[in-house]
């Protein structure tokens, strides 16, 4: 059953289509991997689908819900998070408050005056013992390395306890021990029955974490279905050598 | 010796005073990463409520004062509400936010002065003459010294808000990004609809005591804003700590720039000041 889909998206700038009449089925509690060539609609795909731009045609449907306009501050009640192909993190906050801020109560006015309490410290104190980063914990965000801060980025999206995590590039750039780390945290996110989408370009990775693969070129889905099938097409060993 | 301390005791009340248009100023340019000149006639509209109140209707001072922090912080969140936040929404640049401020805080004083007039005026009647603690030689009234508490408080009181609750971690994590911020799930809108809120009552206070210290007109906001803004980008814009050390730091400079040469240097003292850090320290002396 899908969990999230889309029907004929469209995401056009200025004439460029990023998105170009995509329909697509992200099967639940499994790994589905987004492949392309580079500018081939993969991230405006997750900038629209966590609300960040709004969808010049076509739907989404979350959990049986269709929406054509929402807020990315209300995709979290939907279960909904992503990380960022660039890394964001909150620069002038320490690691600790990185994970902290997300645990927050949501209502503002409990907000204003909530302190954090005992469980939330020992939520954060858990992922970033599971990233290897919990003695960086008083340290700025803005200062630590390119890896370490893609890894307090995964630990911010787990922090989130959201239904479907949109991972935009989670692996690249990282040191193999970093590396084994993501990719145990992705497996273990589909062994608690939550659905992940990763838009990757390690051909390896995808074989080898991947339920299901969409292919997308220009905006449009040029193939999917299982890995094995889907990285042998002709077309698609086209569109990756093609450009 | 007691000249000096009597420019002491100026420098502080001056710094004092603007570091409470400071305050909301930087807190707001945090948020926004705009130049809110808009913040300025919230101090005017402090001022003036508090007046209406007390001299038109005849209310209770403390009453009307209250009245007076919230209306102008009233203000300033209906401001944002109906211009910066739709503006912000159709993702207007910091350009069009600063002339919008400004085209707002032109209208706002114009309507000040059509219905209060643009006289100078005084909140307090002028029977009542302020008390005067001395100080060796040198003098200070009782007004003066609440403004010096109050800017105290204020300042104690917004860093605690900022460091110690959620609240304040949102506003933080929204000055730092706040496209992520919403990706966590922070209403984004409504915390900057507060922080403006906090932010104008905070100016607001500014006002209601610049008007018992000397007066209000409904021109007061320009003046006491170009001083808030320069002590801001001294003291490294939209850093809540820069500012309160500009804002001091503006007061000395200032107080102890006329005691050789006429007062009414003073303002060519400010923007001299302004102009020096502009080049040589654009950053302030806060900002990483
Ligand atoms: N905010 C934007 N404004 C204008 N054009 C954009 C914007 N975002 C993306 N594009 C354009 O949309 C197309 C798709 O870009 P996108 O970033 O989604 O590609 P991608 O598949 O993620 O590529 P990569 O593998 O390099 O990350 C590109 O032509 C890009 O230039
Ligand atoms: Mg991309």
């Amino acid at each position: 059953m899908a969990v999230l889909q889309t029907n004929k998206l469209e995401k056009h700038f200025d004439g460029v289509y990023a998105i170009d009449g995509l329909s697509i089925e992200v099967p639940k509690a499994a790994i589905t991997s987004i492949i392309g060539p580079n500018g081939s609609g993969k991230t405006t795909l997750i900038n629209v689908l966590s609300g960040m731009l709004d969808i010049d045609g076509g739907s989404i449907v979350l959990d049986g819900i269709r929406l054509s306009r929402f807020k990315s501050h209300e995709i979290p009640m939907y279960g909904l998070t992503r990380t960022f192909q660039e890394v964001r993190l909150f620069n002038q906050m320490t690691v600790l408050d990185n994970i902290l801020v997300v645990l927050t109560e949501r209502n503002v006015f409990s907000a204003l005056f909530e302190r954090h309490s005992n469980l939330h410290f020992m939520r954060t104190e858990e992922l970033l013992k599971k990233i290897n980063l919990w003695e960086k914990r008083n340290e700025l965000a803005g200062n630590l390395s390119y890896g370490q801060r893609k890894l307090i980025e995964i630990a911010r999206a787990l922090a989130m306890e959201a239904q479907i995590y949109l991972l935009d590039e989670p692996f690249a750039g990282l040191f193999p021990e970093m590396l084994k780390v993501v990719v145990d945290i992705v497996k273990e996110l589909k062994t608690r029955g939550k659905t992940v989408v990763l838009i990757e370009h390690n051909m390896d990775l995808i074989r080898e974490l991947s339920d299901y693969v969409f292919v997308m070129d220009s905006g449009k889905l040029l193939a999917d279905g299982k890995p094995n099938e889907v990285l042998n097409k002709r077309e698609v060993i086209e569109a990756y050598l093609g450009e | 010796m007691d000249l000096i301390m009597q420019f002491i005791i100026n420098s502080l009340i001056a710094g004092a005073t603007y570091t409470l248009v400071t305050l909301g100023f930087n807190l707001v340019y945090g948020a926004t990463k705009f130049v809110n000149m808009f913040h300025g006639v919230l101090a005017a509209v402090g001022g003036y409520t508090v007046f209406f109140f007390t001299q038109t209707i005849g209310i209770d001072l403390w009453v009307s004062i209250i009245v007076g922090i919230i209306g102008a912080g009233l203000v300033g969140f209906l401001a944002d509400r109906f211009i910066f936040s739709t503006l912000r929404i159709k993702k207007a640049s910091n350009l069009v936010m600063f002339i919008a401020s400004l085209g707002a805080f032109i209208v706002l004083q114009a309507v000040l002065a059509m219905v209060f007039t643009s006289q100078f005026q005084s909140i307090v009647h002028s029977v009542d003459s302020p008390r005067v603690y001395e100080i060796g030689s040198a003098a200070i009234t009782h007004i003066q010294l609440l403004i010096i508490i109050t800017a105290l408080f204020s300042s104690f009181g917004l860093v605690l808000l900022l460091r110690f609750t959620m609240f304040g971690k949102a506003v933080k994590a929204i000055s730092d990004d706040e496209e992520v911020a919403k990706i966590i799930g922070i209403d984004t809108n409504k915390i900057i609809g507060y922080v403006f809120f906090i932010g104008s009552a905070i100016a607001g206070i500014a006002g209601i005591l610049i008007g018992f210290d000397t007066g209000i007109q409904p021109t007061m906001g320009l003046a006491i804003l170009l001083e808030g803004a320069t002590a801001s980008i001294i003291g490294g814009i939209g850093n809540l700590y820069g500012g309160i050390a500009g804002s001091f730091l503006l007061g000395f400079v200032e107080n102890f720039g006329i005691w050789k040469i006429p007062s009414e240097w003073k303002g060519a003292i400010t923007f001299s000041v302004l102009i020096i850090f502009l080049i040589f320290r654009p950053q302030g002396i806060f900002k990483k």
